[in-house]
């Protein structure tokens, strides 16, 4: 294309001049200037770029950002008459794939390259292909909060951050399995360790760092986080997002198709992070009581997946889950099929006798523990006067099966007392046994666990029981203290402190009780889940949290038509609640299923939403944009659709048709 | 019945020394899934309750036949399943030979006065009894003897009894008899195993009677003395539930309709679309259509976890040891049921736990108001399965009004049980339509599917002459080859006790005559075929039909057949309909049956499961059939040797036999 020029300057044919910034959005970039007409291609631009350039590499990747539109020219048939390109139009040659930092639900980060071409929905699904998560539908990216950026400055340099920039997967293959983890993350050692940070548990924060970190005080604060979604439909250079920064990967929609342990390691375990990390910070309240189960689910995954660090350096974690699935199994099946009292007569019966002081309380009693010759054998325990008496009747006998069972221990004060609340049809007879040391009270009140389940010691988990017992009283010695079992150095989190209870609660229960007071609670709830393996306890966890009331609820301030007051407005997978905002009350609640039609009307910023029975609901959003609460809306809707047949596809379209919409940028 | 309960309790002590010695002996180890404690033990326990000893005891005779039904086939059932498992047919024939009973006739029967007297003396019988089965058989014949009535009712009785626990003995499974009490004041006694769930047992009790088997049939446990009851879970442990009755409870048993029981699964949103019963929401709930309903369902028991309805308000808490009750606000969660103390808002962090649900089952509280002084009479109770007693350990709540009630219990018990109540529900919907689809095909094409479901269903109860009609029409449709014959055989000892029921001396010798090696071939023979699935349901099904096809039920037991003469002396109601049965029986041609059956078998869903398992069953049978078909021929022969005794029978049992082969 040989212009010619007039005297002036211009071009005579229709030519110009177009100037391009190579590299990625910076004024001090180098610029090419180009010799364009109207008619030229995109595809021929870029060529023209590339020679230009006179540097071998690889070019693929690469793309037209016009910044002005904010818009990829990735339409390389275009020509730019037809994007409407003039002179004037700053374009920058940039790669499409950008590396960020990706803040995990474990609250890891994690480096990665992502796109920032495609819209956000289809980024996902690639970047949950490559973490090797199912269902990218259910998760999505915020923006990192701008406090906490503040806070992370002093702490940056001590933090590992995972790097996957380099791993690349071949577009349209599965994963394929290699050694227990996909393929791609058995490169190398990095990738390696990368894969067992998110498909292993992490360990207890340590609990100074849970009181620092901020936590929603009311149901406003609550609403933040939810501000900061991205949006789905656009890519992340539309919305500002720039190479390097750092992204939160989140469970978006609280509907979790299809959870399974076998193919879904690392999905469960973030989901169990983000979880865990929802209750330590309170973001979702429970009650005391849940958090003692939740806190001893969390002991025990973290127990579990510390001693599989050790026995296991090659990290097969799916696999010894499965062993332990298949053992667990096994035995329950044993014992399913053969009665316990076979087991009994087939193995001679363990029976623990000893000098024990027995504590009865009784109305009007002055009377405090007394010494007495006590024999357990099989689920009764009977106690004599002495041990000369002990061949004629006892004083009492008592069958434990079904009986509650509540540690009373002091370590510190060398108290190791086992409550039984043992129900005979009178009622519940209340006894205590008081023992000398931890070893004899690990091996009493192993017994009389399993005998409240109707099981005795010759049980194969007999040994297991006295053992974690054990431990645990070892942790409450060291509770509070230094150097306790946690010597794994992966990160600032996995704290020095060794396991503390007060890692394991949320901070208000720190407050509340004493490491002391909270340790026997959390082991008097660890006995109900001391058996399961990792993926079940993590699958407990999460259905535990689903359990509660407040799950799955995403806050959002909003304005109702014809109201003057602000108020909340709840998203849930299957219903819309308007919650009063000063108390907390739920006012009304909507259900999907009887929902006619919503509308957006993008310039007074208003959602309209019908119901069956001509019930019209409208409201305008508040603290998110109202881009937010439509694309949650349309999110849910998008996800009840998900059928069991239809596997994995993800019909993408439908997505956005429900999600997207025209908003004026 | 003190005494005698005792007395009984020894016996059967003694019974079961005996059987050991004798199943030792044998070599022969019965059931798979043996316990090891010492039968002694069981049998106590299994004795324990007063109602049991009273249904053993007192149990009307037709009981105690439908019970030895249940028994003999689960006899059979073991049989099989030893012979099944060692393939040796030798075996087999001493093994059933000391089964049998008949010994202890000869023994006990000479002794008995009066009742009490008799067990009494059964006691120092028995020793004997364990005798060889060798021994046995000369005995027989010394109980022809002419006895009183009452003489013989109290052996018969006894006789049963015993069988029955050898029977019970033989299975090695901790077995119940359950009395169940009936919506019409009637009841049934069933045999309940430590591995039959609710679900089981009510399957059974299907069969029983004829119900229409939907979803809203339950077993109902009451505490008359705590004046609480509640239903059982259809995956709840029967025997286990039992097993923490105390000795002399009063606690009864029913078999009832409530529809609570799966109210929630009818009309979700009642629960979990009752939003503070505003009016507004209670219209539009009420419009629900089940496509709504079903995906509200799926949300809410389908998902990785369930939903707990949300539920809260004010209740009356009674206090502890008072009669006085404290209104506070309560809050239903997954964990537990909390209140939100004093000066505390609702929120989550603030709220004190009540009760958690792990060791407690929930009841519904019967006229607190009148007992305890409860504000309304709409009472639930939580407490430990165990507690039979006043205690301060039973927690009482009271609701304003019923709604509160059933959504307060439905919630707990979705708390409780979780997705496992979705399960029984499917399960029974399951049972309920397959029965209805029965009742249907029956009525189309009635012969395919009456006789397997016929001869099943009226078994079990109709024995006792509850719905003769259509008992016996099936039974006649069933009439195939085999189990013609050995009905037809069956029959004559049962028929000639039947009509022959005013002449009573004449039943004793027949017993005697009859009982020993026969009873207990057929059994194995009917069982024989059960194994195969729901051991106690089917195979007592199994059994049952030979029975309606008699109509005298006695066929698998030889014990059996006296006692329905006896009864019929005393029970005045029995013998009407025994003898309206036959007669009805009797005369009409096979075809017309099957007519009768078509409208018959509408009540009978149970019939399905009796399909499947029949054809399986048949092809054992005649696998077994090899060994023992003398027998068989020797069944026949005792009959025809009553009959030639009894000269009333004799004819009759001649004119059925030409019916039959009619017929077949």
């Amino acid at each position: 294309m040989a212009g010619m020029k007039t005297a002036t300057g211009d071009y005579i044919d229709s030519s110009w001049e177009l100037r391009v910034f190579i590299g990625e959005e910076d004024p001090e970039a180098e610029s090419l200037t180009l010799r364009v007409t109207g008619e030229s291609h995109i595809g021929g631009v870029l060529l023209k770029i590339v020679e230009e350039i006179k540097r071998k590499q690889d070019w693929s990747d690469h793309a037209i950002w016009w910044e002005q539109k904010r818009q990829w020219l990735l339409q390389t048939h275009w020509t730019l008459d037809k994007y409407g390109i003039l002179a004037d139009a700053r374009l920058f040659f940039g790669p499409q794939h950008r590396p960020v930092i990706l803040r995990l639900p474990n609250r890891r980060a994690l480096r990665l390259r992502a796109s920032f071409s495609q819209p956000l929905f289809q980024a996902m699904v690639a970047i949950c292909r490559l973490l090797s998560i199912r269902h990218p539908e259910e998760m999505s990216l915020l923006r990192a909060p701008e406090k906490e950026k503040k806070k992370k400055k002093e702490k940056e340099p001590e933090e590992e951050v995972y790097d996957l920039t380099k791993v690349v997967l071949v577009g349209g293959v599965a994963p394929a399995s290699f050694r227990g983890m996909p393929a791609h993350f058995s490169d190398s050692a990095q990738t390696e360790a990368c894969y067992h940070m998110l498909s292993r548990p992490q360990p207890p924060p340590d609990p100074l760092l849970l009181q620092r970190l901020p936590r929603p005080s009311s149901l406003l604060d609550k609403t933040q986080l939810h501000s900061r979604w991205l949006d789905s439909s656009r890519c992340l250079m539309q919305q500002g997002v720039k190479a390097g920064d750092t992204l939160w990967l989140r469970f978006k929609y609280y509907s979790f198709f299809d959870l399974d342990p076998k193919t879904d390691p690392v999905r469960l375990t973030q989901l169990y992070e983000q979880a865990r990390w929802d209750l330590l910070l309170e973001e979702i309240d429970c009650t005391e009581e849940e958090m003692m189960v939740f806190a001893a689910l969390q002991y025990h995954i973290n127990k579990l997946s510390q001693s599989g660090e050790v026995d296991e350096p090659a990290g097969t974690d799916a696999g010894l889950d499965d062993l332990d699935a298949a053992l667990s199994n096994l035995e329950v099946k044993l014992e399913g099929s053969a009665p316990t009292d076979m087991l009994d007569s087939l193995t001679t019966i363990p029976e623990l006798k000893d000098h024990l002081r027995i504590f009865r309380p009784r109305k009007l009693t002055l009377k405090g523990y007394r010494q007495h010759w006590v024999v357990f054998k099989e689920t009764t325990l009977s106690y004599y006067k002495s041990q000369d008496e002990a061949p004629s009747e006892p004083i009492q006998q008592l069958n434990l099966k079904g009986c509650e069972v509540v540690p009373d221990v002091n370590v510190s004060g060398q108290k190791f007392c086992i409550k039984l609340l043992v129900p005979s049809p009178e009622g519940m007879s209340e006894i205590y046994l008081r023992c000398q040391d931890e070893q004899q009270y690990a091996r009493w009140m192993a017994g009389c666990r399993l005998a409240s389940k109707g099981r005795t010691m010759a049980d194969s988990s007999y040994s297991s029981e006295v053992q974690a017992i054990l431990a645990f009283l070892s942790l409450q010695r060291t509770g509070g203290g230094g150097g306790g079992s946690g010597n794994h150095p992966q990160g600032p989190d996995a704290s020095a402190e060794g396991l503390n209870p007060y890692g394991l609660v949320a901070p208000r229960f720190q407050r509340k009780f004493k490491a002391k007071q909270l340790t026997p609670r959390i082991l008097e709830a660890h006995q109900n889940v001391a058996q399961l393996s990792l993926s079940e306890a993590q699958l407990r966890f999460i259905q535990a949290w689903q359990s509660l009331p407040d799950f799955g609820i995403s806050y959002v301030v909003v304005r109702f038509k014809g109201s003057r007051k602000d108020e909340i407005l709840g998203i849930a997978n299957n219903r819309l609640i308007r919650i009063d905002l000063s108390v907390g009350d739920v006012v009304k609640t909507w259900r999907f299923s009887n929902m006619r039609q919503w509308n957006v009307n993008w310039d007074i910023r208003q959602v309209a939403i019908e119901f069956d029975e001509h019930i019209n609901v409208a409201f305008s959003c508040v603290s998110a944009s109202c881009r937010i609460v439509h694309e949650y809306i349309g999110g849910y809707i998008f996800l009840s659709t998900r059928e069991r047949a239809r596997g994995e596809e993800l019909d993408e379209d439908l997505f956005l048709q429900l999600t997207g919409g025209h908003e004026a940028f | 019945m003190g005494e005698s309960n005792e007395d009984i309790d020894q016996m059967f002590s003694n019974l079961l020394g005996e059987m050991d010695l004798l199943t030792q002996s044998l070599g022969v180890d019965i059931l798979p899934p043996p316990e090891s404690k010492p039968p002694r033990a069981e049998f106590n326990y299994t004795v324990g309750f007063k109602d049991l000893n009273e249904s053993l005891n007192a149990l009307e005779d037709q009981d105690l036949d439908a019970l030895m039904a249940d028994l003999v086939a689960d006899i059979s059932e073991a049989e099989q399943r030893t012979i099944q498992a060692q393939k040796e047919s030798p075996q087999k024939q001493p093994h059933s030979a000391s089964l049998h009973v008949p010994s202890f006739h000869g023994t006990a029967s000479p002794g008995y006065g009066a009742n009490v007297a008799a067990t009494s003396q059964f006691d120092d019988d028995l020793p004997p009894p364990p005798a060889d089965p060798v021994l046995d058989l000369p005995l027989p014949p010394p109980p022809p003897e002419p006895i009183s009535q009452e003489e013989e009712e109290a052996q018969a009785k006894a006789d049963k009894i015993k069988l029955a626990l050898e029977k019970l003995k033989e299975a090695k499974v901790k077995k119940l008899v359950v009395k169940i009490h009936m919506n019409d004041n009637s009841s049934k006694s069933l045999m309940v195993d430590e591995r039959q769930l609710a679900r089981d047992v009510l399957d059974n009790l299907f069969e029983k009677t004829h119900c229409d088997c939907n979803v809203d049939w339950c077993l109902y446990e009451i505490y008359p003395e705590l004046q609480i009851e509640r239903f059982f879970e259809d995956h709840e442990n029967v025997v286990e539930i039992l097993s923490d009755w105390t000795r002399d409870t009063e606690n009864k048993l029913l078999f009832l309709e409530k529809e609570e029981k799966y109210a929630v699964f009818k009309n979700p949103q009642n629960f979990y679309l009752d939003n503070k019963g505003k009016k507004e929401n209670k219209e539009t709930n009420e419009k629900m259509n089940a496509k709504n309903k079903e995906s509200l369902l799926e949300e809410s028991f389908c998902g990785t976890s369930i939903i707990v309805p949300e539920l809260e308000g004010a209740l009356y808490l009674k206090e502890d040891g008072k009669k006085s009750w404290k209104r506070r606000y309560f809050l239903l969660r997954a964990s537990g049921i909390y209140y939100v103390p004093k000066g505390k808002t609702k929120t989550s962090r603030d709220l004190a736990c009540f009760i958690q649900f792990e060791n407690v089952n929930i009841y519904y509280g019967i006229q607190c108001k009148m007992k305890y002084k409860a504000p309304t009479d709409y009472c639930f109770v939580l407490k430990h399965p165990q507690i039979q007693k006043e205690s301060q350990y039973i927690k009482y709540l009271c609701c304003d009004d019923a709604r509160a009630l059933s959504q307060w219990v439905t919630g707990i018990r979705i708390a409780k049980y979780g997705k496992m109540l979705y399960d029984n529900y499917q399960r029974a919907m399951a049972r309920a339509g397959l029965a209805s689809r029965w009742t249907n095909l029956g009525t189309v094409n009635a012969v395919p599917p009456a006789p397997p479901s016929t001869g099943v269903k009226t078994g079990t109860t109709q024995a006792n002459g509850q719905i003769p009609q259509a008992t016996q029409s099936m039974n006649t449709a069933l009439g195939e080859d085999r189990r013609h014959l050995e009905t037809t055989k069956d029959k004559k000892p049962g028929l000639g006790s039947h009509d022959p029921g005013a002449p009573r001396a004449q039943p004793p010798p027949k017993s005697s005559l009859l009982p020993p090696p026969p009873p207990v071939r057929r059994s194995s023979d009917v069982g024989g075929g059960s194994p195969g699935t729901p051991p106690k349901a089917k195979s007592a099904a199994a059994s049952f039909p030979a029975q309606p096809d008699d109509l005298l039920p006695p066929p698998p037991p030889p014990p059996p057949p006296p006692p329905p003469p006896l009864e019929d002396d005393e029970l005045p109601p029995p013998p009407p309909d025994f003898n309206d049965a036959p007669p009805d029986f009797v005369p009409p041609p096979p075809p017309s049956f099957a007519g009768d059956l078509g409208f018959s078998l509408p009540p009978p869903p149970p019939p399905p499961p009796a399909l499947g398992p029949e054809p399986a069953r048949t092809p054992p049978v005649v696998v077994k059939r090899p060994p023992p078909p003398p027998k068989r021929q020797e069944n026949p022969g005792p009959p025809g040797g009553g009959g030639g005794e009894q000269d009333f029978m004799s004819d009759l049992m001649k004119a059925l036999q030409k019916k039959r082969g009619n017929m077949s």
